[in-house]
């Protein structure tokens, strides 16, 4: 990608200034005040990742060790595994597991394909261009809980107005009870967090469609390439590496993204919407902060054994 | 100057800021309260947590009026978003800062008092002469399992039955029904998808169980025990007693003929909802839904009312009493002055919070107010004046898993609606949970 191919700005050539006599570093020798005037410059940020990031992840990880549970803050002895036991032991772990994967692949496949549809139409140049993509753009400023009561409100089958406009297209008779049936449920939930996702898709893709060179498209078009054929064999391959990394970025948000289920169902009807992370806010409203944490550590290994993967993957096939 | 002393010193001060901060930040200690400097004045931090925008307003111009009568105390109400408001409160409880008063629920003052964080009022209620003005159910919950006040109930939340009285003449019924059975009988003959009409605002979702015990605790009534109302006299739990099968049946069948399909995932919104705009003949619901259905530009004052809560084949009702009240935190540095503050919330100040926010009232010569005593509240006067059939009960709500047991009920009550459990089976799994939680 031209983006992240660029030489960083520190190292580019700059003819304007005489450059460093060759064999002579341009390093200055490291002293130990010039050492302490760098930490002074760190220190702020350091102290505020240590307590905002680390503390709070070290105290996580402590906490699903212990028997934490908010009734008896007095009594939060050390319990070795038993946690994790525990939430093993739950079959509604292995049910929420799977619904966490239908919820990722469910949600973004079609943000990764709407998305990209409305990134290659906002490139092209008309009028208000800018007020297309702002509109484009606003779902991402909502909070997801929000989206999960305002689109809760819109499938509901009676008040609901999804009904409403089927019943007015004359695609229904009768309501559809979208979210008191497990399959619907799922559906609409994903649903609404397609709606939500695109905009992230269509943020990054366009950026990265930005930098393929015209002169590349032209060139194709100059030994024949059709639209389609342009697309496939230039912008895509041009734009891999963001198309890439944005789904693994997604991948892991949307894992970790419980608030439009627990504002749209609760994680219900009887569990059969709950993903893993809105199936850990249970456990933090029943107050037993021990379960939720090992549930965390539980999402955390499981995402970072994709990511590996994920990356290998890509580096494996980069290679050959 | 020259270019790098200027950086240097420039992070120095940057450090010196965030540590200063912080030592700031930390340098509290327990307590919320500011003494003011040389005037005695003191200022308490008062957090509330059931909070809307027009309840703050009431409690605002309450502590107004403290403030006028109590010159040298100033009050500062904090008022979180209701979703995050107990955390919010617990971790300033946790921190020793941040409160002096807070609001107390029946659900938070079990944790809170186990862990120590609640200052115990109980020397300071027994010297205090407005105590014996509280109705009984008050004094009553004003003391904990452990027989300490840690905080005074503000009012009561109860059930009422909310009837559409156009709909149920229309159907060729006299008066509201009395019974579940009748219940279900005048619903199921209202109810008409077609015209978008339904007999009962059935609620499948969040808290959802608390409906279905209600119908049990109904028709358990001659042998609950009134203190632990998840309990029979025998000690078995109400879910286990041969009762409960019909109730759970009759419930459910509500369900079945006489709400909307899609009220399986109805939670308190949509079931006000429902009956706020004219869809649904019937609710089962706490008493601030008066005010809102008042509001309600669907239905006129002439179509609706309450009747009290319906009663089972023993021809009684148990009433599971909710409350929250103001409790003062362990922390504060003024707990004269906090205790002071919600000595006068529960005075007479207590009768407009209460009526402002439709709560049935702790202040004994309340129940004589017209606007008790008419209207959608007469149905609690009448269930106040009949206490051999609306049975004032205890539901175990302070116990540490009432949160879990409250999840795992209302999913268990979602299965039963979307046909993966039996009302048996969902029985026997209430049982179960709670005698094996009792049994530790």
């Amino acid at each position: 990608m031209a983006v992240l191919d660029r030489a960083p700005r520190g190292h580019r050539p700059n003819p304007g200034r005489t450059p460093a006599p060759v064999g002579r570093s341009s390093k200055r020798p490291f002293t130990v005040r010039r050492g302490l005037g760098l930490l002074g410059f760190l220190a702020p940020a350091l102290v505020f990742v240590a307590i905002f990031t680390y503390y709070p992840l070290l105290k996580g990880s402590q906490m699903a060790f212990q028997q934490w549970n908010l009734f008896d803050l007095r009594n939060t002895p050390f319990v070795g595994l038993a946690n994790f036991r525990t939430l093993l032991a739950n079959p509604t772990f292995y049910t929420v597991l799977e619904h966490s994967v239908v919820w990722v692949v469910g949600s973004i496949v079609p943000q990764l394909l709407i998305g990209f549809g409305l990134a290659l139409l906002l490139r092209r140049h008309f009028r208000f261009r800018g007020v297309y993509q702002a509109l484009a753009f606003f779902p991402w400023a909502v909070s997801g809980f929000l989206i999960g009561i305002l689109f809760r409100w819109m499938f509901n089958g009676e008040f609901g107005v999804i009904n409403d406009l089927l019943r007015k297209a004359g695609l229904i008779d009768t309501n559809i009870a979208w979210l008191a049936d497990p399959t619907l449920a799922m559906f609409s939930v994903v649903v609404a967090n397609v709606w939500y996702g695109v905009t992230f898709f269509t943020i990054m893709i366009l950026a990265a469609l930005q930098s393929v060179p015209d002169e590349l498209i032209e060139a194709g078009a100059l030994d024949g390439a059709g639209k389609v054929r342009t697309l496939f064999f230039i912008v895509i391959p041009f734009i891999r590496t963001t198309l890439l990394l944005t789904v693994l970025l997604r991948v892991i948000w949307v894992f970790n993204f419980p608030e439009i289920i627990y504002g749209m169902t609760g994680g219900g009807p009887a569990e059969q919407t709950h993903i893993v992370t809105s199936w850990m806010i249970n456990f933090t409203s029943q107050g037993d902060y021990g379960l939720a944490s090992a549930l965390g550590l539980i999402v955390v290994g499981v995402l970072v054994l994709f990511t590996s993967f994920y990356l290998l993957a890509l580096r494996e096939r980069d290679a050959r | 100057m020259n270019r790098r002393k200027f950086i240097l010193g420039a992070a120095g001060l940057a450090t010196a800021s965030v540590t200063g901060l912080t030592s700031c930040g930390s340098s509290g200690g327990s307590g919320s309260s500011t003494g003011g400097g040389g005037g005695g004045d003191v200022t308490l931090q008062m957090v509330e947590s059931l909070t809307n925008p027009a309840r703050s307003q009431v409690l605002k111009k309450l502590l107004g009026e403290f403030e006028a009568a109590n010159p040298g105390i100033k009050v500062q109400l904090v008022s979180p978003p209701t979703e995050q408001a107990d955390q919010k409160i617990q971790q300033m409880l946790q921190a020793g800062s941040g409160a002096d008063v807070l609001e107390v629920r029946d659900l938070t003052v079990g944790p809170f008092a186990n862990n120590g964080w609640l200052y115990d009022m109980t020397a300071d209620v027994q010297q205090w002469a407005g105590f014996g003005d509280l109705t009984p159910q008050a004094q009553k919950y004003s003391k904990h399992t452990d027989g300490k006040t840690y905080f005074i109930p503000y009012g009561f939340y109860g059930l009422s039955l909310f009837y559409r009285t156009d709909l149920i003449e229309e159907a060729g019924f006299s008066a509201p029904p009395k019974t579940w059975d009748e219940l279900l009988e005048q619903a199921a003959k209202i109810q008409d998808p077609g015209k978008n009409r339904y007999g009962y605002a059935f609620r499948g979702g969040k808290n959802g169980n608390g409906n279905v015990v209600a119908a049990i605790e109904a028709y358990v009534g001659d042998s609950i025990d009134r203190e632990n109302a998840f309990k029979i006299k025998s000690g078995q739990s109400i879910f286990a007693a041969p009762e409960a099968q019909a109730a759970v049946d009759t419930y459910f069948e509500l369900f079945r003929r006489a709400s909307p399909p899609s009220s399986v995932a109805w939670g308190y919104p949509e079931m006000v909802e429902g009956f706020n705009n004219g869809s649904t003949a019937f609710l089962l619901q706490d008493p601030e839904v008066i005010a809102t259905v008042s509001a309600s530009k669907s239905i006129t004052k002439d179509q609706w009312n309450t009747a009290p809560l319906l009663t089972g084949p023993s021809g009684k009702a148990s009433q599971p009493v909710a409350t929250a009240g103001w409790g003062v935190a362990k922390a504060s540095k003024n707990p004269q002055a906090a205790v002071k503050l919600v000595e006068f919330l529960s005075g007479d100040a207590s009768t407009t919070f209460a009526k402002e926010n439709s709560l049935v009232p702790i202040q004994k010569k309340a129940g004589a107010d017209a606007f008790y005593t008419t209207g959608p509240w007469a149905s609690y006067v009448t269930m106040t004046e009949q206490p051999d059939t609306y049975l004032t009960v205890v539901q175990p709500r302070g116990v540490a898993w009432w949160t879990e047991w409250s999840t795992m009920a209302d999913s268990d009550v979602q299965k039963v609606l979307i046909d993966k459990m039996s009302t048996a089976d969902l029985l026997k799994s209430w049982d179960a949970y709670w005698t094996k939680k009792w049994n530790g």
